[in-house]
């Protein structure tokens, strides 16, 4: 009971420190946007509008008050869930948000899903085959992955699949022409069996296809690397030993006794890449035209539109806190060794 | 064995699945509408707020203008039934307006309309400066006749009406966005209406009750991808029928003029509207010093750049206006003469121990910026190392817009589209300014360009053109340009063609004069 007492109290405060994150990453992006050269009146009007011109959308845009008024408005808008309007296109940074937010989702489960299947069967493998081809390969594609530059991959995989065989389409989520379905999730996939459109299934589906096993490939190296250290460095353990020489079953130690004790790293590692995913894959999104967050975010900046790059830098933040939170509670839900 | 089987029916699998999906492919069907690719979203499809090549290309097939001017700058009616009318005095402007012609919603487009969407803009417009500059009020005499009276005489302000974003809306439609942008609808007189809008995909078709010429195809598909590759492999697998070359590199460029070479593709390509050029800031020294100024101006091998960053497709330029537009030939800027450069560097101190150096600033997300100062760089390297060098820096766009005009740049790359084909269009933005000290522009476009360069003659005939007109206004802004060459605050390097690429079932593109494709001339053969 005290132990559930304590986990309890370690949730608790866990989740106190969220806001106060927030607050955290929440200002330190209103400062630095205001410090970064470059100013939304111009990415709008074009350096060339008059002063009467630039004061004027100046004050529209409320950019003529004193920082600190700037900052105290923004907070308390933020408090509120009012996450501003675009200085762009007026557009509500919600709405904007909601737009981009589960193509990237999207995007980011199929490629976990890949990159977990491929990562850790080879890990896996390698692990228990040491020494041989399957293990040895799992090593190349653990280097390989990390050094070859995403964007490159992505153009290969884009140039070899998509142009060249023209087995798959070259970017987007649906193919030229084609209109997406009533929106409900903002998730193409659930939404066209929502609204029983297959044509649209199966089109976003395949449109699905290269970026997330472009993402996945990239990112199952780590997974499988991981793996195999884990469950190598287990399998070498006393337990396991002991096992053996009770004339435990082979895969009965494997399954029972030693993957489940690798399992806190990779969860930690899986629970960070996940994070880091919902944030968007630029360079994937950009070289499939992808239209996710990530995009949303590069052009917000390039805008220098101050309320769409607070708001989705404050979504992103919160999700990978929470994602983060959720990881901590359940490791130490899971493992009696950490202490709350 | 069981090993191989098993790997042989995971094979096996996998075949049907991609399969199923070929068999799914929306693509392979035979296509209604043409489907146009080009970079960049289409974040507004309000004339007020509209400011991307992409979001313009769509408007000016959505709606109409008040006139149409050719590429070398001759105006012809389009909305308005005739040529404007200006008083002697020069101060009104009559605009008679074609009758019978309707809205995308049914209601009437006449005088009372286009006042709407002209006071819409001069009110909301992200560039109404442009007119409230020029424009004092805008009233209307009758049904169909509308008169600009203006602040000034002003024989630019027609040229501005031929610009897509003064496109009328009708009043009915956007009664809820007098002071506000729509942007996500657009209810013009066009040929074409909006069927449906996101930011990466528009659909248009044909207007049933167009007044003019009706489209020769079904509806337009506008999509967009992020960057040139895609685009090129876009068109290479046959997914879009027409490309717009906005964005994509020299390099596919080439591939794609390859293609049409072989006959794989159709091309067309308008009259060159956008100019390349590097700005010399001259309100501080070095580049203060004229003679420092002159000298540079010799130093560029504009056909070397041209072939080495764009292998030819960007048409060296000694000119800061598109030479069509001055309807003669006409190049005031020197030719590339490094003898010419280092005799003047020598006059100015240079060379042997004494070595120039200008830090060049290009934008870093721009390729063809790139390449053309590590170019310019190596060329000064081989031709005049004992007199100057140059050292490079490369900046994001966003942050050389906003740094320009607080004079953060010796020396930086830009490029220029004005927003209507007139030599105006191009010496004003560059050269105008309304308080000059010594050569030296304090206040106006020329401090925007980043020159800060100024003169009082040149601003004087500048100012002269707008009350002149045809030859003389010609003559005038020709005089504008030789001035500026002789004062060299920027040196002009290339010139860029807009040009679009379509495959052999699609008829081949064709551009206005504000290098935007004729959308309803495409045609599926």
């Amino acid at each position: 009971m005290s132990s559930k007492k304590e986990l309890f109290k370690y949730i608790l405060s866990r989740l106190a420190l969220l806001p106060i994150m927030l607050w955290i990453i929440s200002s330190l992006v209103f400062i630095l946007l205001r410090i970064a050269p470059g100013d939304p009146v111009d990415a709008i009007l074009g350096n060339r509008a008059n002063e009467l011109a630039r004061e004027s959308l100046r004050i529209k845009l409320g950019l003529n008050k004193p920082l600190i008024n700037q900052y105290i408005e923004y907070l308390n808008n933020l408090i509120h869930g009012n996450l501003g309007i675009s200085l762009n296109t007026q557009e509500p940074v919600k709405v904007i948000i909601s737009k981009a937010l589960p193509a990237s989702i999207e995007l980011a489960i199929f490629a976990i899903l890949i990159s977990s299947i491929v990562g850790y069967l080879i890990g896996f493998l390698g692990a228990i085959r040491p020494g041989t081809k399957i293990d040895f390969f799992g090593r190349i594609l653990g280097i390989g992955t990390y050094a070859i530059p995403p964007f490159w991959a992505a153009m290969l995989i884009q140039i070899i699949f998509a142009v060249l065989l023209g087995w798959f389409p070259i970017g987007g989520r649906l193919p030229p022409g084609m209109s997406s379905p009533p929106s409900v999730t903002g998730f193409l996939l659930l939404d066209s069996i929502l609204n029983k459109n297959f044509e649209i299934f199966f089109s976003s589906f395949k449109h699905l296809i290269l970026p997330s096993i472009t993402l996945g490939l990239l990112l199952s190296g780590i997974f499988s690397r991981s793996l195999r250290l884990n469950l190598e460095d287990i399998l070498k353990k006393d337990y396991i030993e002991a096992a053996r020489s009770r004339g435990i079953n082979k895969s009965r130690i494997l399954f029972k006794h030693a993957l489940p004790n690798t399992l806190l790293p990779i969860l930690t590692i899986m629970g960070l890449t996940v994070s880091s995913l919902i944030g968007g894959a630029l360079l994937i999104e950009i070289t499939f035209s992808w239209p996710g967050i990530a995009i949303g975010l590069q052009e917000a900046i390039n805008q220098r539109d101050y309320p769409v790059v607070q708001g989705i830098v404050v979504i992103i933040s919160s999700l990978v806190v929470m994602i983060s939170v959720a990881i901590d509670i359940a490791i130490a839900y899971i493992d009696p060794r950490v202490s709350y | 064995m069981p090993k191989v089987k098993d790997l042989k029916n995971i094979l096996n699998i996998l075949s049907i699945l991609i399969l199923l999906l070929q068999l799914s492919c929306a693509q392979n069907k035979k296509r209604e509408n043409i489907i146009v690719a080009s970079a960049g979203k289409v974040e507004s499809l309000d004339p007020a707020q509209a400011n991307t090549l992409r979001a313009l290309q769509i408007l000016s097939a959505l709606g109409d203008t008040l006139y149409k001017i050719n590429n070398v700058g001759n105006l012809s009616p389009s909305l308005a039934k005739d040529l404007p009318k200006v008083s002697k005095d020069g101060l009104r402007i009559d605009i008679p307006l074609k009758e019978n012609i309707s809205f995308h919603d049914g209601s009437i487009f006449n005088a009372e309309a286009m006042k709407f969407s002209l006071d819409r803009f001069m009110s909301i417009g992200t560039l109404n400066y442009l007119l409230q500059d020029k424009i004092e009020d805008v009233e209307v005499k009758d049904e169909f006749l509308l008169s600009i009276k203006l602040k000034k005489p002003s024989s630019s302000i027609k040229s501005l009406l031929t610009s897509v974003n003064l496109t009328p809306v009708s009043p009915n439609s956007y009664l809820n966005y007098i002071d506000k942008f729509n942007n996500y609808n657009f209810v013009g007189t066009g040929p074409y209406f909006l069927e449906s809008f996101n930011a990466t995909q528009q659909i248009i078709k044909p207007f049933n009750n167009y007044w003019g010429e009706k489209p020769l195809n079904k509806g337009i598909d506008f999509v967009n991808y992020n960057n040139s590759t895609t685009l090129f492999g876009a068109i290479k697998t046959k997914e879009v029928d027409v490309l717009i070359s906005n964005s994509i590199d020299d390099m596919q460029r080439v591939a794609l003029n390859n293609m049409v070479n072989k006959e794989k593709l159709n091309s067309g390509e308008g009259a060159p509207i956008e100019i390349g050029y590097i700005t010399f800031k001259s309100n501080k020294l070095p580049l203060k010093n004229k003679i420092i100024r002159k000298a540079l101006s010799y130093t560029i091998d504009r056909e070397l750049i041209s072939q080495q960053v764009s292998f030819g497709t960007r048409a060296p330029l000694r000119s800061i206006v598109p030479p069509q537009l001055h309807k003669k030939v006409f190049s005031p800027w020197p030719k590339y003469k490094p003898n010419f450069a280092r005799n003047f560097l020598k006059k100015a101190g240079y060379c042997d121990a004494n070595i120039l150096s200008i830090p060049l600033t290009f934008r870093s997300n721009v390729p063809a910026d790139k390449l053309l100062a590590l170019t310019w760089k190596d060329q000064i390297k081989r031709d005049l190392a004992d007199c100057m060098k140059i050292s490079l820096n490369g900046v994001e766009s966003t942050t050389v817009y906003k740094q320009l005009s607080e004079g953060a740049f010796e020396a930086v790359i830009l490029d220029w589209t004005a927003a209507y084909p007139d030599p105006e269009a191009y010496l004003t933005p560059l050269l105008s300014c309304s308080k000059i000290k010594n050569n030296t522009c304090l206040k106006g476009e020329a401090v925007f360009s980043g020159s800060f360069w100024g003169d009082n003659e040149l601003q004087e005939l500048l100012e002269k053109s707008e009350e002149l007109e045809g030859e003389s206004r010609l003559n005038a802004l020709t005089k504008v340009e030789e001035i500026a060459a002789k004062g060299n605050p920027y040196l002009p390097i290339w010139l860029v063609k807009p040009k679009a690429w379509s495959l052999k079932d699609i008829s081949k593109p064709e551009f206005s004069s504000n290098g935007l494709i004729i959308l309803k001339n495409l045609e599926r053969n």
